[in-house]
Order: structure tokens, then C-alpha cells, then sequence
């Protein structure tokens, strides 16, 4: 183990002790504004996933998230389907996964990458967004769909009713926790060394054998899915979904939260997503349209000052100490 | 000659109105060692490429083990067993010498060697937990030839594999290929005439597009034209 995967693991020890800890002194309404965070930590790794992995960026991530809190929403309200969470959480992974995949395949395979996938990505987010406000029927037009009932799953004995606070805050919790872990095996095992071969000279690691467009389609669509997912988990808690929701301002803020926090870290685009949402609260709170601005500027500054994130600070404050220790 | 594992027959390339490459023939036997040199512009690059299947030629064909490569995905190309060194040293910097043997290894399902051997055998061993971006350029050369080997290749093309190299580790490296020799076919392109005169093997001279002689590189040496055009004028 390296020393960077035992600050990995530290770090993600110290994350879940907080969690563990924050229901002793918070009350309802604050577990849930760290509860609907989490979910947006989950989206913002789902990207790192990709964007930190492979170094091409998607701008239109919040249309997989969108897509999942719609299928989510559309098979809870339906009302006919048995166990319609389970098949909600099932039916939002597949469907982002698919449309990754349709849209991954011609882009991989077709010889797109660095920005013009970013591009084209952007364009898809718009089309979700567009889609989703003008087929009301379906969608509910501008003003969404309303009065998604919480995530109840009732699967081979094991009952989990998430209606209450504390209930859901544990469930997010524990999703978000074994997510981020599973693709952090992911990204330091075979596959993120690959990814990272292929990052770094994609000719070569075709003519060693790697099908570079295949292995970039997968991680694609496995990211895709975690946002999905998140889409899915955000409309059974907050009950409700906007055509916001696969827009172009969540894609703008998922890439900020993540360049934040530090690109390629899975754990910094979580906390990314949690301070900037608490940050976003404090500065709206006194004058809305403050934020954008504030959004805007913090961003230039990152990827001027920062590129590596935020959480880079410390080992950059390590390094700084090292060549100051005198030599021994 | 065993029977060849690589034939090209009547192999020209034009780019435009330059004839790059005009009428070569060409083969390699399984488990043989050659070379291919010529002076600058005489278009070896041109012909690896067409032999490694990523350029196809305007005329002939190439066929490997019996069947066409020529525009298959690079990817494809290797599996069937074909590796090839870039004139250009391209390791992966951002992955350590053994992660990037690792890699190499994971391209395909023939892998023949551990990484541990293959360390060995590219006298990496010491610096295996080292950046390879950070590695000096003969060290770079040989992890990528080490790469190449590391898939398990039956074919294993080299170009110019001992460009920036020092004399010594230009003679290092034709000590590797001669005991690779034998374990599957090699074919290097060079520059460096000390290199093919230690490799002392079957060789091709190339000029001005043309095939200008072929045989062992003694006779190559001796004869009066390839003197002039090319060993002649170091």
C-alpha cells in the first residue's frame, strides 16, 4: 500500500466518523441538508470517476442524473409497479447507463475525445434539459413532477422505510460510503492503471493490445450509472423533480464541486460538494444573486491557483515542509 | 528460410505524387532476427508502418502468419502477436516502470514473462518503483522494448530502437535482441551501424524507396554499392 492510499484511507476514515458523529448534535432538518449534499457528493464522484480517471471532461453529467430522478419519479408514481423502489433505484441505473452507452458508443468509437467530447456532452445536457420542459405529458413540463412518495424497499425480508430523517441521513450515508469505496478499488486496481496508461498515451496502449475506446466506453457508462443512481436517491428524498435538475447549471457546479475538491481523488469531490453547498446556502441567504457570480470567480481562481484541488494545499504545505527540514 | 511468418509482396506507397515505396518484396521467417537500414528519407519508417499493418499501401500486400493485418485496429494487430517499439520512446509517465509493464502485460493473453522477469531482463529491477516519466532515455528505451516483450509477441518490430543511446548501451541492447533471438521473430529498424554489424544478421537496405540489396549483413557490408550510397558517407 502506498503512502498515498493510507492519506486515502485516512481521509475516508475521518469522513465516516463525522458522519457517524453529526446525529449526536444535529437535529432533523440539518441531518437532512447534509442527507440531499451527500447525494450531490455521490453525483460529483460519479464524475471524478470519469473526468479524473480519463482526463476528458463530460459537461452534460446532470443529464444522467436527470434521467435517473425522472425514471425514479415516473415508476414511484405510477403506482402499479410491484416494489417500485427497488425497481425505481434499478430501472434510473439502467436507464442512465443506456443512454451513456448509445451516446459513449458513436463518440469513443467515432475517434472523439479531449473537447469535443466535452462539446458534445454539453449539447446532450441541453437536449435532456430541453426534452424534459417540453414533453409535459410525460415529465410535467417546467414545473416537474410532485409528491414522489420516500424510497421504501420491501425485498426478501429486509424492510428499509426511508420516510424518516435520521433513517434516510444512516441509508445515504451508507450508500454513498460503499460507492466511493468500490470505485476507489476500481481506480488504483487494473483498471485506473490502465485508464491512466491510456491517458497518458492512448497509441500506445492500443498497440500493447488495449481496446482504449472499449475500456473508455465502460468507464463512461459505470459513471453515468452512479449519477443516475444519485438522481434517483435526490427524488425520493426531496419528492420532487425539475427539468433544473438535467440542466446545464448542475453540470456546471457538479465540474466545479469537483475541481474543487481535487480531480482524480473520488473523496475531494465529495467534500467539494458538501462545502460548496454550504457555502451556497450562507451567500443565498443574504443575496441570491451574489452566488453565480461568486461560482464564476471561485472557479477561475482553482484552476489557475489550485489545478489539483483544494485538498492539494496540505501536500503541497508537506512539501514545502520537507525542503525546509534541514537534510539528514 | 523457415517458413515466413511475415511476407510482403510488391509493397508501394505513394503520398500524393512521391513514391515513398515501389515494388518491395520482403519476409521474415519464425523466430528470425533482421534488420532493415538505409539512410535518411529512404523510407524504413514508411515500410515498418506498412508491415505493422497501420498504413496500408497503395500496392502488394502484407500477410502475417498467412492473413491480412492491414487496417485492423491497433489493438487487434497486437493481440495476433505483433509488438512494435516507437521511434519515439512512449512509456506511460504517469505510471511507475513496474505499472507500466503491468499494462503491457494486461494488452493481451499471451504474456509470457512476470514483470519481475522482465524487470531483469531490461535491468530495471532497481528502479521499478520509479516514475517512468522520470526515467533517463536509454533507460526509457529499454522499458519500452521490455513493453514490447512483455506482451508476448510472436513478431516484434523495432524502430530505430537504439536512438540517443550511448555506444555502450547500443551494444547492451544488441545483446538483449540476440538473446531474445530465436524466441520469436525481430525485426529492427536502424540507423547505428555498430548496432546491425553486432546483431549480424539478415538485412534489408533500403534507398530511395527502392530495395537496393538484401542478405547477411557481411555481404551487405562488403558490397561496393551499398558503400556508396550509404556506409561509405558516415
Amino acid at each position: 500500500m502506498t503512502e498515498r492510499d493510507r492519506n486515502w484511507l485516512t481521509l475516508f476514515a475521518t469522513g465516516l466518523i463525522l458522519l457517524i458523529v453529526y446525529p449526536f448534535f444535529a437535529d432533523g432538518y440539518q441531518l437532512t441538508v447534509i442527507r440531499d449534499a451527500l447525494i450531490f457528493g455521490l453525483f460529483a464522484a460519479s464524475l471524478d470517476f470519469f473526468w479524473g480517471r480519463t482526463g476528458i471532461l463530460c459537461f452534460g453529467h446532470a443529464a444522467f442524473f436527470g434521467l435517473g430522478g425522472y425514471v425514479m419519479a415516473l415508476i414511484t408514481l405510477n403506482g402499479s409497479v410491484p416494489l417500485a423502489g427497488l425497481v425505481g433505484l434499478l430501472g434510473a441505473i439502467a436507464a442512465a447507463a443506456l443512454l451513456a452507452a448509445v451516446i459513449g458508443y458513436f463518440l469513443f468509437f467515432g475517434g472523439i475525445r479531449g473537447s469535443y467530447f466535452t462539446i458534445v456532452t454539453l449539447a446532450t445536457g441541453v437536449i435532456c434539459q430541453q426534452a424534459a420542459i417540453s414533453w409535459s405529458s410525460v415529465t410535467g413540463g417546467d414545473s416537474g413532477l410532485i409528491g414522489i412518495p420516500p424510497l421504501e424497499i420491501d425485498f426478501a425480508g429486509i424492510r428499509i422505510d426511508l420516510g424518516q430523517d435520521l433513517a434516510s441521513y444512516v441509508f445515504i450515508s451508507i450508500i454513498v460510503a460503499i460507492v466511493v469505496l468500490l470505485l476507489w478499488q476500481l481506480s488504483r486496481g487494473r483498471w485506473g492503471k490502465v485508464l491512466t496508461a491510456i491517458q497518458d498515451n492512448e497509441v500506445r496502449a492500443a498497440a500493447l493490445g488495449h481496446n482504449a475506446s472499449l475500456r473508455l466506453l465502460l468507464t463512461f457508462v459505470v459513471s453515468a450509472a452512479i449519477a443516475g443512481l444519485a438522481g434517483a436517491l435526490y427524488v425520493c428524498m426531496a419528492g420532487l423533480i425539475a427539468p433544473d435538475l438535467s440542466g446545464l447549471l448542475l453540470s456546471t457546479e457538479v465540474t466545479v464541486w469537483v475541481a474543487v475538491g481535487g480531480r482524480g481523488t473520488l473523496l475531494g469531490p465529495v467534500v467539494g460538494a458538501l462545502v460548496i453547498q454550504r457555502a451556497q446556502q450562507e451567500i443565498s441567504s443574504f443575496n441570491p444573486s451574489l452566488w453565480p457570480l461568486i461560482l464564476g470567480l471561485l472557479f477561475i481562481v482553482i484552476v489557475f491557483a489550485l489545478p489539483d484541488g483544494v485538498l492539494s494545499i496540505f501536500s503541497r504545505l508537506k512539501a514545502i515542509f520537507r525542503k525546509t527540514e534541514p537534510a539528514r | 528460410m523457415s517458413q515466413a511468418l511475415l511476407k510482403a509482396s510488391g509493397i508501394g506507397v505513394r503520398f500524393g505524387g512521391l513514391k515513398a515505396l515501389d515494388g518491395i518484396d520482403y519476409a521474415v521467417g519464425e523466430r528470425e532476427l533482421s534488420c532493415i537500414i538505409g539512410p535518411n528519407g529512404a523510407g524504413k519508417s514508411t515500410f515498418l508502418n506498412v508491415l505493422t499493418g497501420t498504413l496500408r499501401p497503395s500496392q502488394g500486400s502484407v500477410l502475417f502468419a498467412g492473413t491480412s493485418i492491414t487496417g485492423l485496429g491497433l489493438n487487434r494487430i497486437a493481440r495476433l502477436g505483433v509488438a512494435r517499439k516507437f521511434q519515439i520512446p512512449s512509456v506511460f509517465p504517469s505510471l511507475s516502470v513496474e505499472e507500466n509493464l503491468d499494462v503491457a502485460r494486461w494488452g493481451t493473453a499471451s504474456a509470457a514473462r512476470s514483470t519481475k522477469e522482465l524487470l531483469e531482463l531490461v535491468q530495471l529491477d532497481r528502479v521499478a518503483g520509479k516514475l517512468a516519466g522520470e526515467l533517463a532515455h536509454g533507460q526509457k528505451q529499454w522499458l519500452e522494448i521490455g513493453m514490447a516483450i512483455a506482451i508476448g509477441p510472436k513478431l516484434l518490430l523495432l524502430d530505430e530502437p537504439t536512438a540517443g543511446m550511448t555506444p555502450q548501451e547500443t551494444l547492451a541492447t544488441a545483446e538483449l535482441l540476440l538473446r531474445l533471438k530465436g524466441e520469436f521473430s525481430i525485426v529492427a529498424v536502424e540507423h547505428d551501424i555498430r548496432f546491425v554489424r553486432a546483431l549480424d544478421c539478415e538485412t534489408l537496405v533500403l534507398h530511395q524507396g527502392r530495395k537496393l540489396r538484401s542478405g547477411p549483413f557481411r555481404e551487405i557490408e562488403a558490397d561496393e554499392t551499398v558503400r556508396n550510397v550509404y556506409l561509405g558517407r558516415r
